[in-house]
């Protein structure tokens, strides 16, 4: 094993975590978690989301403690109280949202909050100091410039030099490629082969086995907080680690089956070459989407891969930086969020509490949204809260939602509750599509088989639905076709009758459907 | 032995909040009443020289009525502000910003009251507006705190009307030392020397509670002060809101400018705010910025700023009566939080089955 990695036999691991468990509560995040990292290795950490890879590694840089097992560094057994404690041993984090200070230069970011900083230095001594650094440790940074002013890579060589000026000796990566371009992903890859080339190692946070393949020497694989395997990646296909990444029992129980008389019929809502850039980043490339009329079209991926700004180009929220968006011809590209939902499109967005509901207002406030502006509740320019209150409590009623009070603030519903009544009043609206974004997240068992149903009754009166979800699961069930998405792009549209998990899986991770 | 502890309930029902309110305001009386009979005066005597001062002649309800009326103005533009979620600590700028556009008209625009008035109406909202308009730009296009910028604005409007009322616009009589003559129109009288401004700012809070509760537009303020992110979601336009509200109140405070130097002092002068745009915070916040509210409340701080005043040849300073407006804040904060509990009674021990 150790000599493997070019290591004497019976080198010990820098850091090994034993039987490492940690709860919230309701969830296991993590439970008997074994891994060892050893000296000159790049170790992948892959699984989906909600896996346990970022509870595992705040628990090695101590932002969590363990609730059991133990973290042993150099042979020492230690409890991390702090991140701080954490850096001391010699272990790092670049957490995937960067934690610069954006108005600070590059040098007075990598020394701030650092004990040996000098207590009293001129900015250019600070810089020299910078620079020596960077050049010690192979990473080329410009220690006088803002950090505002940087590219993303550039911010990211910045919060890697601040850990391993600390003397780290295992860097902790959280997706840091999802960010990057692809050159400036292989810029990253040659720090990192040299920061490990020196006897250091590196945990490498991902979901792209493309990438886990490319750089690691071994790759641990989590599935719901636990270990499933650690392998050598040489020994691994990419289809393996997909299988082992999402390979959960699939319990098909196919949900397709249609009334007398409900089919798919026509075009509704159409997708033309559709691109969307955010600056240089481009979020979305070139996408090709048609829906019909009575079809479930299901979106799979790992999430932030362009799911949430998809959503957002269907419902009209934000508007195409290329291409069109046609609702039944119509280029409703500029419609905006307002004039889609009058044109029968609902959505139920992914982050209910900060885009779905206004928590801190009333009930009724909260069920009315998409139906204040037109009669009976509206008349010219008034608002009749009086028929707000009754479509408040039509809609609790169908949503079954139980309402003590309608004037309570929303926030004091369940989350399951909150769901079904945002879902319902969508659903009020959806005469032609439906835009559903993790409907199912954070709901238990019975509530996502609410859900599902609402959407077959949708689906049988003849909505265009789109499902983005990660269940694979719910997809298969539910969706006439899966479109998988990665990079912001299409990697392929399956028909869900029959299909292969694993190729799926594998499109997750950036293939391209045969 | 059964125990008690505290549930927390998931909303606070009315009447609960409105005592806790009313209890608020009597601990703070109670607290300043213990600090005064400490420092040897007895604060029954003193409590009592207030109410028949106020409420026993008609020139103590006049007087009443006086400060009742600058304060409902700011109160009305910060409980706008807080409609959307924003914070408009600068209703004390526009209103001497108000109150100077207004005195301007007055002073050196000749013609009938009939016409002049309404133009200084106009020209006093006009200015409050544009007081606030650069606090509001910097708020919807850069996301720059109103907070700060608001209340920077304060201190250069407050010397703005110190330097014309001590400079260019001196009285030329002679007679004043730091005013401006005399305004040739003035808001006239409904009752006594109680001026149109009362009448039009409880008309005007009336006006903005239906139009918060009643209109779609209120409906999108609300939405959007609570959530902006929910509000985009829905295709508001927020921004739109966001300048139109902000604008409005900067507007509301700077009418209370022009009612207070054309109705009420009939000069300009420097410290003509008096601390209004502040103490408007005060009435916005203890009526949750409800503009029906804000006539109760700001006819409460009324009573205790007139009670200052009373009580000011006993030797009591006008901080004195700001400390007990913050402590009324301060009880108000804490009810607030103790209206969402109950107390309820464990049937059985805690620690047994």
């Amino acid at each position: 094993m150790q000599s493997r990695l070019g290591l004497k036999p019976g080198t010990p691991p820098l850091v090994a975590l034993r039987g490492v468990a940690k709860y919230f509560p309701g969830v296991i995040a993590n439970e008997d978690v074994n891994l060892a990292i050893y000296p000159g290795e790049i170790h992948a950490l892959l699984g989906e989301n909600g896996a346990g890879k970022s509870t595992l590694m705040n628990i090695l840089t101590g932002i969590y403690q363990a609730d059991a097992g133990e973290i042993v560094v150099d042979g020492e057994t230690m409890a991390f109280a702090s991140p701080v404690e954490a850096i001391a041993a010699g272990i790092g984090m670049v957490h995937q949202h960067f934690k610069l200070v954006q108005a600070f230069t590059v040098a007075e970011n990598v020394h701030l909050g650092w004990s040996q900083t000098p207590a009293r230095i001129s900015a250019r001594d600070l810089e020299a100091r910078t620079l020596k650094l960077s050049q010690d440790l192979g990473l080329a940074v410009t220690p006088g410039a803002r950090v505002s002013d940087l590219s993303t890579g550039e911010q990211q060589r910045v919060e890697i030099l601040r850990v391993l000026s600390r003397d780290a000796r295992v860097l902790i990566l959280d997706e840091p490629t999802a960010v990057l371009t692809p050159a400036e992903a292989q810029e990253l890859f040659v720090a990192l082969r040299a920061f490990t080339a020196r006897g250091n190692a590196v945990i490498f946070i991902s979901h792209k086995l493309d990438e886990v393949m490319e750089i690691a020497n071994r790759v641990t694989i989590l599935r719901g907080g636990r270990k499933v395997a650690t392998e050598w990646t040489e020994n691994c296909s990419e289809k393996g680690l997909a299988q082992m990444m999402v390979g959960r029992e699939i319990v098909l129980n196919t949900l397709r089956g249609r009334p007398e008389g409900a089919g798919i019929g026509a075009p509704v809502l159409e997708l033309r070459d559709v691109s969307l850039n955010a600056g240089d980043l481009s979020l979305l490339k070139n996408i090709n989407l048609t829906l019909h009329a009575g079809e479930v079209l299901g979106i799979a991926g790992v999430a932030g891969n362009g799911q949430r700004e998809l959503s957002h180009l269907l419902t009209g929220m934000s508007t195409p930086s290329e291409g069109a968006v046609l609702l039944e011809g119509q280029d409703v590209s500029r419609s905006g969020a307002r004039a889609m939902a009058q044109a029968g499109v609902g959505h139920i967005p992914e982050d209910r509490l900060h885009a779905g509901m206004a928590p801190a207002l009333p009930i009724t406030d909260n069920a009315v949204l998409r139906e204040y502006d037109r009669a009976p509740l509206a008349k010219g320019p008034w608002y009749l809260p009086r028929q707000a209150f009754h479509l408040a409590r039509e809609i609790a009623k169908i949503a079954e939602v139980a309402v003590p009070d309608f004037a309570m603030p929303a926030r004091n519903l369940s989350g399951g509750n909150q769901q079904r009544l945002v879902a319902r009043r969508e659903m009020r609206i959806a005469d032609k599509v439906l835009i559903a974004a993790y409907p199912s997240r954070g709901l238990d068992v019975g509530a996502i088989n609410t859900m599902m149903r609402y959407f077959v009754e949708l689906r049988d009166s003849g909505v265009a639905v789109v499902l983005i979800s990660e269940e694979l699961e719910e997809l298969m069930n539910l969706a006439d076709r899966i479109a998988v998405m990665f990079h912001g792009e299409i990697m392929g549209i399956l028909p869900a009758e029959g299909v292969d998990i694993d190729e799926i899986g594998l499109m997750m991770g950036g293939r391209r459907a045969a | 032995m059964s125990t008690w502890r505290l549930q927390r309930l998931p909303a606070a029902s009315p009447l609960v909040s409105l005592s806790a309110r009313l209890i608020s305001v009597v601990l703070a009386l109670v607290t300043a009443g213990i600090i005064l009979a400490a420092t040897g005066k007895n604060p029954l005597d003193l409590g009592a020289q207030v109410i028949s001062s106020t409420f026993g002649s008609s020139f103590g309800m006049a007087d009443l009525a006086l400060l009742f009326t600058p304060l409902l103005y700011t109160g009305l533009a910060v409980a706008v502000g807080l409609r959307i979620g924003v914070w408009n600590i600068g209703a004390e700028g526009q209103f001497n910003l108000g109150a100077f556009a207004a005195a301007g008209v007055a002073l050196f625009l000749p013609g009938p009251p009939a016409l002049i008035l309404p133009l200084m109406a106009v020209m006093g909202m006009a200015a409050g507006a544009l007081w606030i308009l650069i606090p509001t730009l910097a708020r919807a296009y850069a996301d720059v705190s109103e907070l700060i910028t608001t209340l920077l604005m304060n201190f250069v409007a407050a010397l703005l009307v110190t330097y014309v009322a001590t400079g260019p616009w001196l009285d030329p009589s002679g007679m004043a030392l730091a005013t401006t003559a005399r305004l040739p129109v003035e808001v006239p009288a409904v009752w006594d020397i109680v001026h149109w401004g009362l009448p039009v700012g409880l008309i005007l809070a009336v006006l903005l509670a239906v139009a918060f509760g009643f209109t779609r537009w209120g409906y999108e303020v609300r939405i959007g002060g609570s959530n902006p992110g929910n509000a985009r979601y829905a295709g508001m336009p927020v921004r739109r809101h966001l300048i139109t509200v902000m604008l409005v109140s900067g507007a509301i405070a700077g009418l209370g400018g022009m009612m207070e130097v054309a109705g009420t002092v009939h000069r300009l002068q420097g410290g003509i705010s008096n601390n209004f745009g502040y103490i408007g915070i005060m009435v916005a916040v203890l009526a949750r910025a409800a503009p029906l509210g804000v006539i109760f409340t700001a006819l409460l701080m009324a009573v205790i700023l007139n009670g200052g005043i009373i009580l000011q040849p006993q030797g009591l300073t006008t901080q004195t009566v700001l400390a007990v407006t913050g402590l009324i804040l301060f009880y108000a904060a804490i009810g607030d939080e103790f209206a969402r509990y109950r107390l309820i009674r464990n049937a059985k021990p805690a620690g047994t089955r």
